[in-house]
């Protein structure tokens, strides 16, 4: 079993203009002290079309960590929006956190975000080049999806508790085309879905 | 009976593979599949048993879930003081689950369900051992264990009072085990498994006590769970699926002798899960009529994959109610209220049922008072101390306790209570951390956090800690105020329990056509509150339907015996199968005797008759604690040219040989030196540990009872009840044929166990409670354990035990005499003897343990004692023996 469980990621400064920094309120419970870090990372994928487009936002690490319940804010800055290609800027794609002990990922925590132009002007005509000043990111807060993955928590045991579930990569929170499940596919979301938080 | 489905208790759908309710009865917990992971979920049990609870949106249904197992969950269960909760489930884990009194309520992060948890209940540890899925756990009386069973054919027994530290690892089972059950009275545990046994342990020595495997040769691995349950005056044993004339049966296995007897039979398919009623009840006296002394009973309830639930009270042959079609999946577990009138079950398809009897159904439950009152006047002891002096530190026994404590927790810490109770509904964090409340902290969070750079620059944030764990809380509390229920003496006399005589269906006894179908007698499908349930039935209605059940019984039953003609085909059929039974052939020996052995007749010893087992096809035994050695014996392996052989297999650790035998075999027991089995022919044959035989094969005058190897010793109890001890390295007999007839006669008492030391010395222990050794120089049988035994209840020696002697010695005389020793000291302290009077008791006792010890040979205990009795001696100031003690120690 986990020895780090995530109680609750509150989205903090949400919606925002898409310039702003993302910030995720953590709080965690941890059953035992570790004697490592946690590594922390926040991934915005650019486009549902390829990982290639995936940004780290940043990465931190978090410790030491005493057994316990605690929280900390994890900030980072905006995406890079030289690398966005331009025909994925307006829309809905996702926002990942994930966490890893001794560089393996235990839980990805994803989000569907969804940046619009505030302006019903530039809603209705958006310009071909996209005009991030006047784009605002809402993340979908209420709905975020959690995958957790079973790890070797102890240093000692090189061996895999469960080897199946090493790899996250595949399950990870897939691209919004494929995503599976209850929720509706990301591009045929109602505009307005957003627009009940 | 009220039935209920309260629809609200599910896991979205997917199964529900065990149930608890927690002993304080205010909430249980279900264990099954979740989202992707196990699932295990607290309930409250107000909006079970009352509809306006129910109602209530003020009254949480759902306390606390936890998604912390990898894998499904099979089995949650709450310790016996309430205080903790063990899941185990597919992902090899056994957790253990404390309520975290001053964390806040929250939800589960990322799943789909937006119900708070209102109880915080977190895990406090992680039993990691089985190398496979884990089907079932089970808590000791009194916590001080914990037994897991797994798939990987092991229970492993964790000391509960130092998690993760193991006890013990029952090694034996040749198959999946899906089922754990303790002795109430702590002496024992059964499991059950896929290799067609139920094994019986001893937690003295945490040795094999019995292997039983006849009513269940004929059963396939089809079960997920093989729940089986002791009944709670501890006499009987009942396992779940077991098979009688090829029909699914609960086998009934009686504690004197392991006797298997009778059987609960009638479900159309194996038995999932048996569950006893934690209480003992006594026919409802009612008004006006001349109040009649009835014995007490037993009232158990048996789930089957058949999907339907029979509940059964020992002193009725007939199940007081069976309900068909309650689910559509199996049966998976079952679970009694403490006041052992309500019952909760749920099943592979994701639900629960609950029944709630009344009095008049079930009975008046005894008190506690009269049912240690029953254990005294089968044990010699109350149930309620057995352990007590084992334990270091003194442990809430009931939930009252535990309750009242936690009010007066709950009053020292305003902020705590606050969590506690429906009033609070608003998922409030009350935390609060340095005067400042969470919600301020929360205000300047990133401000404040601390923030560095790792050397290669990387950010690196420290946490803030916002609740500490409280891991300190686990430490035992000290029971202030604990009332006396330690009652050694009771005044009333309650008749000890004669339930089960010959009730149900004995096996094959009665008339087969009858026999097998009480079950199937479909009783109409009852009350099916099913899905609509979120309303209950008013209760004239449910009365009117517990009576209408009733009839549609006798209908179905009275319609059935018309048919008997019809039931003829059956009955022939029946009569062919193969597999015999305990009444069928009641041991063969008694005709053996008369025909074959005149000689035997003249004396009057042929009444003091020993049961022999049965043959069995096949059967294997462990042997030899160093190095785990197993007896495999397949009966009529070959049948070479008209004779058969059955074949003895010896293997430790890869190590293996095999003998022919052209008898079949009934015992084979071994030591690390010997192996010696007894045949069908009446002969005896010894081996060494190598395979080779020593001595041509012994001609016994009759078949034998019971068969016991130490080292080169080995030991023959026979049928007629004759004792025998060789030593089979000097080929000398130790014991001849000496006769059981001066212990056994004067009573009714039968052999309850026979075992053969390390130096030789045969033990013989009768159901009446004394254990005698057979000394062979003095050529006398001698009285070296005696349950009753009054000095045993008075002595007081703890001042001489040092911290290092504490746990008692091991060996023979400890093993005969069990915890009654400890369970004297306790007495002494609630009795007043003067002193000088439980001196002399406790002198006299010291000697009789010393003596004991040395005619057993027993040098360790021997050593014990005699270091007890010292400096008892050195106490006391008996300066006169003290002389003495130093000639015996010279």
């Amino acid at each position: 079993m986990a020895k780090v469980q995530v109680l609750n990621v509150a989205v903090l400064d949400n919606p925002s203009p898409f310039r702003n920094p993302f910030q995720f309120e953590i709080t965690f419970e941890c059953m035992e002290d570790l004697p490592e870090d946690l590594e922390w990372k926040i991934i915005y994928v650019g486009s549902a079309e390829s990982e290639e487009y995936d940004q780290v936002l940043d990465s931190v690490l978090v410790g030491p960590v005493p057994a316990g319940r605690h929280m900390f804010v994890f900030q980072a800055d905006a995406p890079n929006t030289g690398l966005i290609p331009e025909s994925d800027a307006v829309g809905v794609t996702v926002v990942l956190i994930t966490c890893t002990y001794r560089g393996q990922e235990f839980i990805r925590i994803g989000y569907y975000v969804n940046n619009e132009y505030t302006d019903p002007e530039l809603r209705e005509n958006p310009p071909v080049k996209p005009d991030y000043t006047q784009l605002q990111r809402n993340i979908l807060a209420s709905n975020p999806r959690v995958t957790r993955f079973h790890i070797n928590w102890e240093a000692t045991m090189e061996k895999m508790e469960d080897s199946e579930n090493v790899d996250p990569a595949p399950n990870a929170m897939l691209p919004p085309t494929s995503m599976p499940g209850k929720a509706p596919p990301l591009g045929l979301m109602p505009d307005n879905s957003m627009d009940c938080l | 009976m009220k039935l209920l489905k309260p629809s609200w208790v599910n896991h979205n759908g997917k199964p529900i593979f065990s149930v608890d309710i927690h002993p304080d009865g205010t909430k249980f917990a279900t264990g099954g599949q979740g989202e992707d992971s196990g699932k295990v979920v607290i309930w409250n049990m107000a909006p079970v048993l009352r509809e306006e609870d129910e109602r209530n949106e003020n009254i949480p249904k759902l306390l606390c879930q936890m998604d912390n197992h990898l894998a499904c969950v099979n089995c949650v269960r709450w310790s016996n003081n309430g205080l903790y909760l063990a899941s185990g489930g597919d992902d090899k884990l056994v957790m253990v689950w404390k309520r975290a009194a001053f964390i806040g309520p929250s939800t589960v992060f990322g799943s789909s369900s937006k119900l708070a948890n209102v109880e915080q209940w977190r895990c406090v540890m992680i039993l990691r051992n089985h190398t496979g899925d884990v089907m079932d756990v089970a808590w000791s009386p009194h916590d001080v264990w914990l037994a897991s069973c797994s798939v990987d054919n092991t229970i492993v027994i964790w000391n509960a009072r130092k998690f993760p530290e193991i006890v013990m690892t029952l090694k034996g089972h040749t198959g999946l085990v899906k089922g754990l059950t303790w002795d109430p009275v702590g002496k024992y545990i059964a499991s059950q498994a896929d290799d067609r046994s139920l094994k019986v342990w001893r937690t003295m020595d945490w040795q094999l006590e019995t292997n039983i495997t006849k009513p269940f040769s004929e059963c396939g691995g089809t079960t997920h769970v093989l729940r089986l349950s002791w009944s709670p005056d501890g006499q009987y044993l009942v396992s779940a699926h077991a098979m009688n004339n090829s029909g699914p049966t609960a086998q009934i296995i009686e504690r004197d002798g392991w006797k298997t007897n009778m059987d609960f039979v009638g479900h159309r398919k194996a038995v999932t899960v048996v569950k006893f009623n934690p209480k003992i009840f006594k026919k409802k006296q009612k008004n006006g009529s001349t109040p009649k002394p009835s014995c007490p009973y037993c009232c158990c309830a048996v789930g089957s994959k058949d999907r339907s639930l029979s509940v059964w009270l020992t002193s009725l042959k007939r199940p007081l109610v069976v309900i068909h079609d309650l689910f559509d999946k199996s049966i998976m577990d079952i679970t009694w209220t403490l006041n052992g009138l309500g019952l909760l079950v749920c099943s592979m398809d994701g639900t629960v049922a609950f029944l709630d009897f009344s009095q008049d159904e079930l009975g008046d439950p005894l008190n506690e008072e009269e049912k240690n009152a029953i254990h005294q006047n089968i044990y010699g002891k109350s149930l309620a101390i057995t352990m007590e002096s084992q334990l270091s530190s003194t442990i809430i026994e009931n939930p009252e306790m535990l309750k009242y404590q936690q009010e007066r927790q709950g009053n020292q810490n305003p902020n705590e209570a606050q969590g506690i109770g429906p009033e609070n509904q608003t998922p409030k964090l009350t935390n609060v951390l340095n005067g400042e409340s969470l919600e301020d902290i929360r205000k300047n969070l990133l401000k404040k956090q601390v923030e560095t750079r790792t050397a290669d620059g990387r950010r690196r944030i420290t946490p803030l800690c916002i609740a500490q764990l409280d891991t300190a809380g686990t430490a035992a509390v000290n029971s202030i105020g604990m009332k006396s229920n330690l009652l050694l003496t009771s005044a009333s006399k309650i008749e000890p329990m004669k339930a089960l005589d010959s009730r149900f269906t004995e096996r094959s006894k009665a008339m087969p056509g009858v026999t097998s179908v009480p079950l199937t007698i479909g009783i109409t499908p009852l009350d099916r509150v099913k899905d609509s349930s979120s309303v209950k039935e008013p209760k004239g209605k449910d009365e009117t339907s517990s009576d209408s059940e009733d009839k549609i019984m006798v209908k179905s039953i009275a319609k059935r015996k018309g048919e008997m003609e019809g039931a003829e085909v059956v009955e022939k059929r029946k009569k062919g199968r193969p597999r015999k039974d305990a009444k069928t052939m009641p041991f063969p020996q008694v005709t053996f005797l008369l025909s074959k052995d005149p000689s035997r007749l003249t004396t009057p010893i042929a009444v003091l008759k020993l049961p022999t087992p049965s043959i069995q096809k096949s059967f294997s035994t462990q042997v030899s604690t160093d190095g785990v050695t197993y007896l495999e014996v397949e009966n009529e392996v070959s049948v070479v040219s008209g004779s058969r052989l059955s074949q003895l297999k010896w293997s430790r650790e890869g190590r293996e040989w095999d003998v022919l035998l052209p008898s079949r075999i009934i015992i084979a027991a071994g030591s690390s030196n010997v192996v010696a089995v007894a045949c069908e022919d009446r002969t005896l044959s010894v081996f060494t540990a190598c395979g080779r035989r020593l001595i041509p094969s012994i001609i016994l005058p009759v078949p034998m009872s019971a068969l016991h190897c130490s080292g080169h010793f080995v030991m023959a109890l026979t049928a007629s009840a004759m004792l025998s001890v060789w030593d089979v390295q000097k080929q000398t007999a130790l014991v001849k044929n000496e006769s059981l007839n001066p212990i056994l006669s004067g009573t009714d008492a039968t052999v309850s166990q026979s075992f053969l030391t390390q130096q030789g010395v045969a033990v013989v222990s009768l159901s009446n409670g004394k254990t005698y050794c057979f000394n062979s120089s003095l050529e006398t049988w001698n009285l070296i354990a005696d349950k009753q035994d009054s000095l045993v209840q008075c002595t007081d020696f703890r001042n001489c035990v040092s911290a290092q002697d504490a746990l008692g010695s091991m060996g023979p005389l400890a093993l005969t005499q069990g915890r009654n020793l400890s369970a004297g000291r306790l007495a002494s302290r609630l009795s007043s003897t003067p002193h000088h009077l439980q001196q002399g008791m406790t002198l006299a006792f010291l000697e009789k343990q010393l003596s004991s010890a040395l005619i057993l040979l027993s040098a360790s205990e021997y050593r014990h004692w005699l270091l007890i009795y010292a400096r008892f001696l050195v106490n006391e100031g008996e300066a006169v023996r003290e002389g003495q003690c130093h000639c015996s120690q010279g």
